[in-house]
């Protein structure tokens, strides 16, 4: 009875937490593509203007970047200026709760059919080599283990700290101007 | 309880044996189809394999429409426009595919055509565009690899923008795979082999990658089984029928696997290098297979281990310690390399190919980084582990 009553609400935290992450994810997208040399080298080989859209279907909530070109990414969160190039779709918005939770990783959840990508391919195995390298940066190397498929060896935390740091100020800074605007 | 999760799907009616063909005027009543145009390859007519197609569908009354016998070997978007036209214009009603993977392919992209309109190909390419279920269509694969005749997928190149164009819809398989021996009788040595070694790397790679499931699991060993058992037998004895129908039935399991759980790197690699090397895909299947396995070994030890069972039988792998049994899968494989490379000379390395230069290693790996199929590899490849592993396939 009560865990009937519970469940709207935990259906309504879920929806939440997954708008959170993705607006975290967007700004955080373009925070690591001006900081980061690996980042910008994969993101160079996408076309400038190339809009790539996470989102959970039919209607859900939704990402959208865009490729502006040297490697950089912009952040334009849940709306996009034009027909998106690549799509990357949850089937449900529990699936996209297990991938931004942590409980699954992303190419686990690609494995078990969990997204579907709409677009070409070999710029979705791109970003999600991006998407990899960011939550290496921003995610405890405990939490990190889990959402990617290998923790890079090469990481080190000096250089993880610094560029951690370094992206969630970029991102602290652009939720305020959001809000300012 | 895990997160574990898998789905599997394949309507295809598979219809295997002796006199298999001489069921294709029955399925096609069956689906209200009473004018089939024929899909093929000038190979294929010249070797004789469309007329006992022709004559079973002949002396059961049914006619054939209409032969396209100029597939070539990669096909392309004006091909498909070609075959559509012609489709429309003998008032076919369903397409029977008698060939390889090319063959197979072209039809289903002319079934996209001639079912939802249009003569633009490239307008339906992606995955899930189409919605509805296609014409009557029926698969006669000649070689034992592709598993084309189990898989939703068709990639056909657009000839004006130079690219490939990928078609993804469970509506392109086919409503009836037909494996019949004599289809596969008169193939060359070589192809035999690297066509059976294609369909052993699908069901190795189906068994050992991130997608695996129950299901794919069981068509995938019995497919190893299969392919263990009986290719050397055909390579000595290529008129062996039943061996040659266990090498077709093999593929058709191993592509049900593999289209159900994804296949990995030695597949990405071998993409790149039949794209810019223009080797076979099979050839590029046996010639990485091991050196990917070696790779990964640590990711896969437990699913490589058991393989040994199905690829040197009970004996070999109770008398094997666990511990090294996975070992013992990769020895087992090579072994059969060498055998194939001491019967038709069937490259082992990529030197031994003689149509790959070592320069080409670097493009080779940064390619292969960019395909769909390394999302599903256990271990995560960086540009560097695709690099040392071509560089340990080289020689």
């Amino acid at each position: 009875m009560l865990a009937k009553r519970i469940q709207p609400m935990v259906f309504q935290a879920r929806r939440l937490y997954v708008e959170l992450m993705f607006q975290v994810m967007g700004r955080a997208l373009q925070a690591v593509s001006e900081i980061d040399s690996a980042v910008q080298k994969e993101a160079r080989a996408l076309p400038d203007g190339f809009l790539f859209e996470m989102m959970v279907m039919p209607d859900g909530s939704r990402l959208i970047v865009e490729h502006t070109g040297n490697g950089r990414f912009h952040y334009h969160g849940d709306s996009a200026p034009r027909p998106v190039d690549l799509s990357i779709q949850f089937k449900h918005i529990a699936h996209a709760f297990l991938v931004l939770s942590f409980q699954e990783k992303t190419s686990v959840a690609f494995a078990n059919d969990r997204m579907l990508v709409d677009g070409d391919i070999s710029y979705a195995i791109r970003m999600t080599r991006v998407l990899n390298r960011l939550e290496t940066f921003i995610l405890p190397k405990l939490v990190a283990k889990r959402a990617v498929k290998e923790y890079p060896s090469n990481l080190h935390l000096p250089e993880k700290l610094l560029s951690a740091a370094r992206i969630y100020l970029k991102v602290a800074t652009h939720f305020v101007e959001t809000v300012r605007a | 309880m895990t997160n574990q999760y898998y789905e599997f799907f394949c309507p295809v009616k598979v219809i295997a044996g002796k006199a298999a063909l001489e069921h294709i005027p029955y399925e096609l009543t069956g689906l209200a189809a009473k004018r089939p145009m024929i899909v093929t390859d000038k190979g294929v007519r010249a070797a004789g394999l469309l007329d006992p197609v022709v004559a079973a569908c002949e002396e059961s009354g049914l006619e054939i429409i209409s032969i396209y016998d100029d597939v070539p070997p990669d096909s392309s978007t004006d091909v498909v426009r070609d075959i559509a036209g012609i489709y429309r214009s003998e008032k076919c009603d369903s397409i029977i595919a008698v060939g390889g993977g090319s063959a197979i392919d072209t039809a289903k992209a002319v079934n996209i055509l001639v079912s939802e309109g249009g003569d633009d190909i490239a307008a339906y390419s992606g995955a899930g565009v189409i919605k509805h279920p296609l014409k009557p269509f029926l698969v006669v694969p000649t070689t034992a690899g592709t598993g084309s005749e189990v898989t939703s997928v068709a990639v056909i190149t657009d000839t004006t923008k130079s690219v490939k164009l990928p078609f993804t819809s469970s509506f392109l398989l086919p409503n009836a795979a037909v494996i019949d021996p004599r289809m596969t009788l008169t193939l060359p040595p070589h192809i035999t082999a690297a066509t059976a070694m294609d369909a052993m790397t699908h069901a190795t790679e189906a068994f050992t990658c991130m997608a695996k499931n129950p299901l794919s699991d069981a068509y995938a060993t019995a497919a190893v089984k299969k392919i263990s058992t009986s290719l050397l037998q055909v390579m000595d004895n290529p008129k062996d029928s039943d061996g040659r129908l266990e090498l077709a039935q093999a593929s058709t399991m191993a592509g049900i696997a593999f289209s159900n759980s994804m296949v990995g790197l030695v597949h990405a690699l071998g993409h790149a290098t039949g794209a810019i090397c223009h080797l076979p895909h099979g050839l590029c299947m046996s010639l990485y297979l091991p050196y990917v396995l070696e790779y990964n070994l640590e990711s896969i030890r437990a699913p490589l281990g058991e393989l040994l069972l199905y690829l040197e039988g009970p004996d070999v792998y109770s008398a094997t310690p666990a511990s090294r049994r996975a070992e013992a899968s990769i020895s087992a494989l090579r072994k059969l390399r060498d055998e194939l490379h001491k019967r038709c000379k069937l490259p082992r390395t990529l030197k031994e190919t003689g149509s790959v230069e070592e320069h080409q290693l670097d493009t080779i790996a940064e390619m292969a980084m960019d395909d769909g199929a390394m999302m599903f590899n256990p271990k995560e490849v960086s540009l560097e582990d695709a690099r040392a592993v071509l560089k340990r396939a080289w020689a």
